[in-house]
């Protein structure tokens, strides 16, 4: 990641983390983007563990990944902002957390323990940057096809050359789609390259990954077929008989899930399990706040050793 | 067992190095450390140089006193191997043998290409992601021959003995029954590993058929006849390999005073490794 920013303005960002965040005792790292200039994160708890909480800042307020980091989907060069989740070959099921105040990005909770995504051999961990896309509601009160939405923001898998870091933003160019069943509901996973990869300038649409990136969308397609059979879960399906769908039909499926989220932030929805929806960023909104309310927790940048199990790999026999 | 490392400077910088330790005293990996774990010879000592899933080229220095583990250099550079999708750095975790060598002036009969002037290399796939320097106790299940650019490598297939695996896994078969496709990976990620550098596929004897439990140990065993003879002083050309030791009393290149010689430790947290490393290589046609 280069900055763009001159040192005299990261000193001043640098400042104003010091004076604004006192209410929290934070760990920064700097999070350049020229599009998002002001926007960081502040870690507290112990990473790998159920205290873990990463929340995004904007000039040293807490503002939530899901509502407040603008979308801004551009149609015509197919492009969005994108939140990395997961880096490429790690395995902590770490996601945005859309239950808690402000959600921030938390490691996902099974049974009370922290999940990890198994090693299908021979991959290491998830195999790409995997994310989602901010301002994007996959609506479960609603049928995409037969099949009603995850009640998540859109999935994203970025196929850059980098490995990102949790909750890193990064503008990115849409090249298509899998439609995921999982466990009878929809879960998209859209496909994205970061605009600044050299890769970028090589594709337009799905299609062109055939080429460019040889093995790679079998691949992602199997990965997803089978990533839960070491949890002893069955293959998952697909919609359209597992076909990409390509750039200019996946921006449909994100202005739809784009408007389930407007639908949802203006409490329009209703129902059981519906997202948190306390944002400082819309001001009509019903649930907007001027701030978040977040406790402090003991410890920062701390992290517990992964259990030695998560190493693992697990093989399956070719069908 | 009683081995631990010394590790001096931090890990992905020219510092860097790993000494092996037995209670608490320098010895070599390539020298001391004994090849065969127990009477029977059916349990080895392997010594583990890069842990599965990194990228780092860690081995076992040939012309340092005691032999640290050391990263590989290029032109002043470190080396790191490349990842070839759908493979993250190496796929097991890689290391020699000690007390092994393939010898470098001697013609195999049957690959009819000289030996690489290294320790035997080893490829562990148990589940368990080792650690730099971790001497390993292994049981061995087969070797493939690798001939990489014009010398024999043989890359010899094992097993840690205290991986959940083990007992199930006694010759090179049962790797395919319980570990599908391992063998087939093995093979591929040594064909192209080092086409990312802008060097040709690699090509195996044998066809890239991976030969058995026997046919490995008798590969062993003449590597280990070939390091006899290096560390007698009695080789053809020991190509200015280091053979200081600190325990083997009856060889001349015995010396208790090296101990002394070994910096202490001053362990420090790894260096980031540069972005680029992170980049997948898509290698047209190697699946």
């Amino acid at each position: 990641m280069t900055s763009k920013s001159s040192p005299a303005l990261a000193r001043l960002s640098l400042t104003s983390q010091h004076l604004s965040s006192k209410r929290l005792s934070s760990t920064r790292s700097t999070m350049s983007s020229h599009l998002l200039p002001n926007f960081d994160y502040i870690t507290q708890g112990t990473k790998y563990t159920t205290s873990y909480e990463n929340y995004l800042s904007n000039s040293g307020s807490i503002v939530s990944y899901f509502h407040d980091v603008p979308l801004d989907l551009d149609v015509d060069k197919h492009e969005a902002t994108f939140i990395c989740e997961i880096p490429r070959w790690t395995n902590g099921k770490f996601e945005i957390n859309t239950e808690l105040e402000g959600n921030p990005i938390t490691q996902d909770v099974k049974d009370d323990q922290v999940r990890f995504v198994r090693n299908l051999f021979p991959y290491h961990g998830y195999i790409h940057n995997y994310g989602c896309f901010p301002q994007t509601w996959e609506d479960p009160t609603v049928k995409h096809l037969e099949w009603y939405g995850d009640n998540d923001p859109l999935d994203v898998c970025e196929v850059g050359d980098t490995v990102l870091k949790i909750g890193e933003i990064k503008r990115v160019k849409i090249l298509g789609s899998l439609a995921m069943i999982d466990d009878g509901e929809m879960d998209w996973k859209v496909i994205v390259v970061d605009i600044n990869d050299p890769l970028a300038k090589e594709v337009d649409d799905i299609h062109h990954l055939v080429t460019k990136r040889p093995g790679l969308l079998e691949t992602t397609r199997q990965w997803f077929r089978d990533y839960k059979l070491p949890d002893g879960n069955p293959q998952t399906e697909f919609a359209y008989n597992g076909r990409y769908r390509n750039a200019t039909e996946t921006i449909e499926v994100i202005k739809e899930c784009n408007k389930s989220w407007k639908d949802l932030i203006m409490g329009k929805k209703t129902g059981d399990d519906l997202p948190n929806i306390k944002n400082t960023a819309i001001r009509e909104s019903p649930g907007y706040v001027e701030r978040f309310d977040i406790k402090r927790k003991k410890y920062t940048n701390r992290e517990a050793p992964i259990p030695e199990e998560i190493d693992k790999s697990f093989f399956i026999s070719k069908d | 067992m009683s081995y631990t490392t010394r590790q001096v400077g931090a890990a992905n910088t020219l510092d860097y190095k790993v000494y092996i330790e037995k209670d608490g005293k320098p010895v070599s990996p390539f020298h001391d450390i004994p090849l065969y774990a127990n009477e029977d010879k059916t349990i080895l000592n392997m010594i583990v140089e890069v842990p599965r899933w990194t990228n780092a080229k860690l081995e076992i220095s040939k012309d340092q006193k005691l032999n640290p583990i050391v990263q590989d250099t290029k032109k002043g550079k470190l080396r790191f191997v490349r990842n070839c999708f759908p493979h993250h750095g190496y796929i097991h975790n890689y290391g020699a043998f000690p007390q092994t060598w393939e010898d470098p002036n001697v013609i195999h009969s049957e690959t009819k290409a000289k030996g690489d002037n290294d320790p035997l290399d080893v490829c562990e796939i148990g589940e368990r992601v080792a650690n730099v320097g971790e001497v390993k106790q292994v049981k061995v299940l087969g070797v493939m021959a690798l001939l990489d650019e014009g010398e024999t490598d043989w890359k010899v297939i094992v097993i840690d003995v205290n991986d959940p695996l083990a007992p199930k896994l006694n010759d090179i078969e049962d790797v395919e029954t319980h570990l599908p496709g391992l063998l087939r990976a093995t093979n591929e990620w040594f064909r192209i590993y080092k086409i990312p550098d802008g060097k040709p596929e690699n090509q195996f004897a044998f066809s890239g058929e991976c030969k058995n439990k026997k046919y490995a140990e008798e590969v062993i065993t003449e590597c280990a006849e070939a390091w006899e003879t290096l560390i007698k002083g009695e080789s053809v050309d020991s190509k200015g390999i280091d053979l200081t030791n600190s325990t083997l009393t009856n060889v001349p290149t015995y010396s208790e005073a090296s101990v002394q010689e070994i910096p202490s430790a001053s362990p420090q947290p790894a260096a980031p490794i540069d972005k680029s490393i992170d980049k997948w290589f898509f290698i047209s046609g190697a699946h």
